[in-house]
């Protein structure tokens, strides 16, 4: 009866666990302290010159502009998108099935391989974008200043521009990411039960507004939560639109230069791995700092709510 | 949250929420704006796929004037690599669709990144599955010392995003010289916190009679694993295999940092990097025929089978 | 065929003791009932049995021979769940194939595929076992589907059949009727009994209906609070209970407790009604239970106790009349016929008589107080 197959069930994953998630955790706190290089024996201590270099740095500086430009950007388009989205599919008496499919494929297709058709679709002069505004040339749309400037002289140059670049960088962030985001609080919508909805007219919230907000946005809240911290931990990450636009350097006046590049440029290209791991530090502090709030969240809400 | 995932299933009749809209055919101008908005959206999501395609059917002038539509004119053009290693020019014309794929598998190995991708999240997956499943029966369904605290451990494991600790990863592998090997790509993957934790709550509603059941039938604690709730679990295993499989095939970052210049173990997304390395102004078609190639198993797959690939890829939403 | 023998079985889980010191003989080839409220151990003790939990102390004995600390696939008993637990992914027939599979294969020949390959003759042999078993329980139609496309009446055949299959020294049986509709349950009850007198193996049945325990079982063992409070033949443990707790857990409807008391010359009464007399003088409160059948209608006014209808509840061939009577929370509940109590209407008063002869009389703690018959004259 005192079966030990438990110890064989658990084993395996515990010790990688320790192993790949844990003790890699310890090995960059020690060696952000220190001077490490790959290649050289040994390392030096260098008390916390690493972290004080992140904080005064111009360098740096331009990462968590960069990085918190770009969440700050992203999360909140691609969630009130998401939302949107869903919002009017679920409203829908027909087709809605047809903009689902659609709005979830950016999420399915490889984000670098998008990238390069980005790229190609924001070239300033045989890009499909620019190609297509210019058209719109002579119409109404000169009545918009911006627009008209763009007629008079040439269409923003996008990921070149110093002006445009991180934006529109945030930009495609967005499009990957609000067919995510929509197709969980689509899940949300579903299983509001109909009745509230019945109470709420019966209760007077006579207008779509009203039945929004006295039973659609509280009975969304768990979603919400997730879908906030899920698109700030992944918008944190973003790596692979900024590798393909910009292999060096983090794009123009490192205008894009965010956490996860500046880790592969400090540590992996220049073989810094002091500051690479001081950086992973900081971004890990980030994120699990935010999935705890996340937790904390739907734990109160689940308990008291 | 826990059915929020599932719920996203069942959604396939979407009904009107404001009731206004609902039954009849009649013409209602808020339905109409309503699909002018989300027809709107929808051009934008699809334009750089309709880009993608459409440069790859495309002869390289076409690409530059913007010209030819969404297939191109598929006249014949001389092939300039192909004169410059001598042939007559007749021999060089070719039609654009043909050239831009036969010179997407012929300028690099591209069925070698295939199945390099192939090869290494089937592993991730099939180790993931391996690793995980025994450890979340047992927190699931045996009693023993220290359960919680593996538990515990798993709960906190699941704060720490893979891609976040890739550097200090990248030193132990170094350390060890597994860089640029199969081994490297697979091995940060092969725990799945994860997938301990959705494989458990989902043991945790099977029934402990089907368990006893299994034992009063004489079945060991491991055939148990293997033989009872494998099978009972395949449902959560294809989204969780759907999850996987999708972020793997995907993933940029890790192989990027990992493989360095070996081109035989490239995954697809390096290769179509590689590509762009290289590219002069004249193979942007090429290189959209590998963008295609790359992106199209998921998105067809996606398509067959939209419901389970929804399910999978928002599990993580089922915390 | 076997008896079993559980000693002194203890278990606790945490600080909660859930069985304490339990002994229980099971004689070979009976159906013995573990019948009593839930959470009163009687799973656990089922479970002990069948090797799915240890005791913390005490033995088990099958045959004579010590298996408390064998695994629960070695003692070859057989298991019938509540919740039928087969397994989801396999068809009946595989389901009632698996024990033996794994019991009788040797391990090359269990491989999947290959497997039945190897082993052609050995699977047919199998599947003989299956079918046999199948037309046993008139369930050969169901053999090639999957459970999920099975009724609840049909699943528990197919559990009956899976436990069946192999020949076990004993089938346990764990609450294996709650699930089904009441028709259905009331159906199975004699089935069950007719299975049980066909095979001839020891039965060991859980339930906390005392309505299974009574139509089903040779003996019954009635628990509570973790211990077996008295064990015996149907008829013995409702017309003899030892104790207050058995006497108001079986029987339906219950059986009605009046306080009375002894006083010192012996007399019993009840509610100012004097029932008859003891030999005794001990003087004493007690507890005195009188079951439907006992108590009769009697015109007002005169003898026994007085009340007033409450409801009249009809069953057809017997009407249970409660009566609320004075001094008493619970209304008294009396069996009577329908033409006795054709013309009674709510709140009638009406008489009630006791067969004093019948009285089960407990004492403060519960304790049965046994008399010879002719100690107790009835004078009411």
């Amino acid at each position: 009866m005192a079966s030990r197959a438990h110890l064989w069930f658990v084993a395996p994953a515990l010790i990688l666990m320790v192993l790949i998630l844990l003790l890699p955790i310890a090995l960059a706190g020690a060696l952000s302290f220190t001077d490490y290089s790959l290649g050289n024996s040994g390392a030096s201590f260098v008390g916390t010159e690493n972290y004080e270099r992140i904080f005064t740095r111009s360098t740096y500086e331009k990462m968590f502009i960069a990085t918190f430009r770009y969440v700050g950007v992203v999360v909140p388009l691609s969630v009130g998108l998401g939302l949107g989205a869903a919002l009017l599919i679920h409203s829908l008496t027909r087709f809605g099935a047809l903009y689902k499919t659609i709005y979830f494929l950016p999420v399915m297709a490889a984000l670098i391989a998008m990238a390069i058709v980005w790229e190609f679709a924001l070239h300033p002069t045989i890009g499909i974008v620019n190609a297509t505004l210019e058209r719109g040339c002579g119409t109404f749309l000169e009545a918009w200043p911006w627009y008209a400037k763009g007629c008079d002289r040439t269409f923003p140059l996008w990921l070149t521009d110093r002006d445009y670049a991180i934006w529109t960088v945030a930009f495609i962030g967005v499009w990957q990411a609000f067919g995510f985001n929509m197709v969980l609080y689509l899940a949300g919508l579903t299983s509001i039960p109909r009745a509230l909805y019945h109470a709420a007219e019966m209760d007077g919230a006579t207008s779509g507004w009203d039945r929004f907000r006295l039973v659609t946005w509280p009975m969304l809240g768990p979603t919400t939560v997730f879908v906030v911290t899920i698109s700030i931990i992944r918008s944190f990450q973003v790596f692979d639109t900024v590798e393909a636009f910009y292999p060096q350097g983090g794009g123009p006046s490192k205008s894009v230069y965010v956490m996860m590049f500046a880790i592969y440029e400090k540590a992996i290209q220049q073989n810094l791995m002091g500051i690479g791991a001081a950086i992973t530090m900081i971004f890990l502090v980030f994120v699990m700092v935010l999935t705890l709030i996340q937790r904390w969240l739907v734990e109160r809400r689940t308990h008291y709510g | 949250m826990a059915d929020v995932g599932q719920a996203a299933f069942r959604n396939a009749a979407p009904r009107a929420v404001d009731g206004a809209s609902s039954g009849g055919f009649r013409f209602s101008t808020r339905e109409a704006i309503k699909h002018a908005v989300l027809i709107l959206g929808a051009l934008i999501v699809l334009l750089p796929f309709y880009v993608m395609v459409s440069y790859s059917f495309k002869a390289p002038h076409e690409i530059m004037q913007n010209t030819g539509g969404f297939f191109g004119a598929q006249e014949l053009f001389r092939d300039d690599f192909c004169i410059k290693l001598g042939n007559a020019e007749e021999d060089c014309m070719v039609r654009p669709l043909n050239y831009n794929y036969t010179t997407a598998f012929e300028k690099a190995p591209l069925i070698r990144y295939l199945a390099n991708g192939v090869i290494v999240t089937v592993s991730i997956f099939l180790i993931q599955v391996l690793v995980a499943l025994p450890c979340a029966y047992a927190l699931a369904k045996l009693r023993f010392w220290g359960r919680e605290a593996v538990f515990g451990l798993v709960l906190f494991c699941l704060l720490i995003p893979v891609h976040a600790i890739a550097l200090p990863l990248y030193i132990m592998l170094a350390q060890l010289g597994l860089t640029n090997s199969y081994a490297a790509l697979i091995i940060p993957w092969t725990i799945s916190v994860f997938g301990i934790f959705l494989m458990r709550q989902f043991f945790m509603t099977v029934p402990d009679d089907l368990i006893d059941a299994a034992r009063m039938d004489g079945m060991s604690e491991y055939s148990i694993v293997w033989n009872v709730m494998l099978p009972t679990a395949i449902p959560a295993l294809l989204a969780f295999g759907i999850f996987s499989v999708v972020a793997h095939w995907n993933d940029y970052f890790w192989p990027r940092i990992v493989i360095t210049g070996n081109r035989d173990l490239f995954t697809p997304p390096l290769g179509l990097r590689e590509f762009k390395g290289d590219a002069d102004g004249d193979n942007f078609g090429p290189m959209m025929a590998t963008a295609c190639i790359i992106v199209t198993p998921l998105i067809v797959a996606f398509l067959l089978a939209q419901r389970r690939f929804i399910e999978g890829i928002t599990l993580s939403g089922m915390k | 065929m076997s008896a079993i023998a559980l000693e002194g079985i203890e278990k606790s889980f945490g600080a909660t003791r859930v069985l304490g010191g339990v002994d229980l003989d099971i004689r070979a080839g009976e159906f013995l009932t573990l019948v009593g409220p839930s959470g009163c151990g009687k799973s656990t003790l089922l479970r002990i049995l069948a090797g799915l939990e240890a005791p913390d102390r005490g033995r088990v004995l099958i045959g004579g021979a010590e298996v408390t600390g064998l695994r629960a696939a070695a003692r070859n008993l057989a298991m019938v769940f509540q919740s039928y637990a087969l397994y989801p992914h396999l068809t009946v027939a595989e389901n009632m194939m698996t024990p033996l599979k794994l019991r009788d294969l040797p391990r090359a020949a269990r491989l999947p595929v290959l497997g039945p390959l190897l082993a052609r003759d050995r699977y047919r042999a199998l599947r003989a076992e299956v079918d046999r078993t199948a037309r046993i329980l008139k369930i050969e139609p169901l053999l090639d589907r999957k459970p999920g496309q099975l009724s609840g009446g049909q699943r528990q055949r197919a559990a009956l059949g899976r436990a069946m299959v192999r020949n076990p020294v004993a089938f346990l049986m764990d609450e294996p009727l709650s699930n089904l509709d009441a028709a259905l349950r009331v159906h199975m009850r004699a089935e069950l009994s007719e299975l049980h007198r066909r095979l001839g193996t020891t039965f060991v049945y859980v339930t906390h209906d005392q309505a299974e325990a009574l139509t089903m079982s040779d003996r019954m063992a009635v628990m509570q609070d973790g211990a077996i409070l008295q064990t015996g033949a149907p008829e013995e443990v409702y017309a003899d209970p030892d104790s207050l707790d058995v006497a108001r857990f079986v029987g339906s409807p219950a059986i009605n407790i009046l306080p009375g008391r002894i006083d010192g010359t012996g007399g019993l009464g009840a509610l100012g009604t004097a029932l008859g007399r003891f030999r005794t003088t001990d003087a004493q409160k007690v507890a005195i239970g009188l079951r439907p059948e006992h108590l009769s209608l009697a015109p007002a006014g005169a003898s026994g106790f007085e009340g007033a209808v409450r409801h009249r509840e009809n069953l057809g061939a017997d009407v249970f009349l409660h009566v609320d009577v004075e001094g008493i929370d619970r209304p008294v509940v009396l069996r009577t016929t329908p033409t006795e109590t054709r013309d009674l209407a709510i709140g009638a008063a009406v008489g009630i008589d006791a067969d004093a002869r019948a009285a089960l009389v407990f004492d403060e703690t519960g304790r049965r107080l046994r008399f010879e018959a002719a100690e107790l004259v009835r004078i009411a």
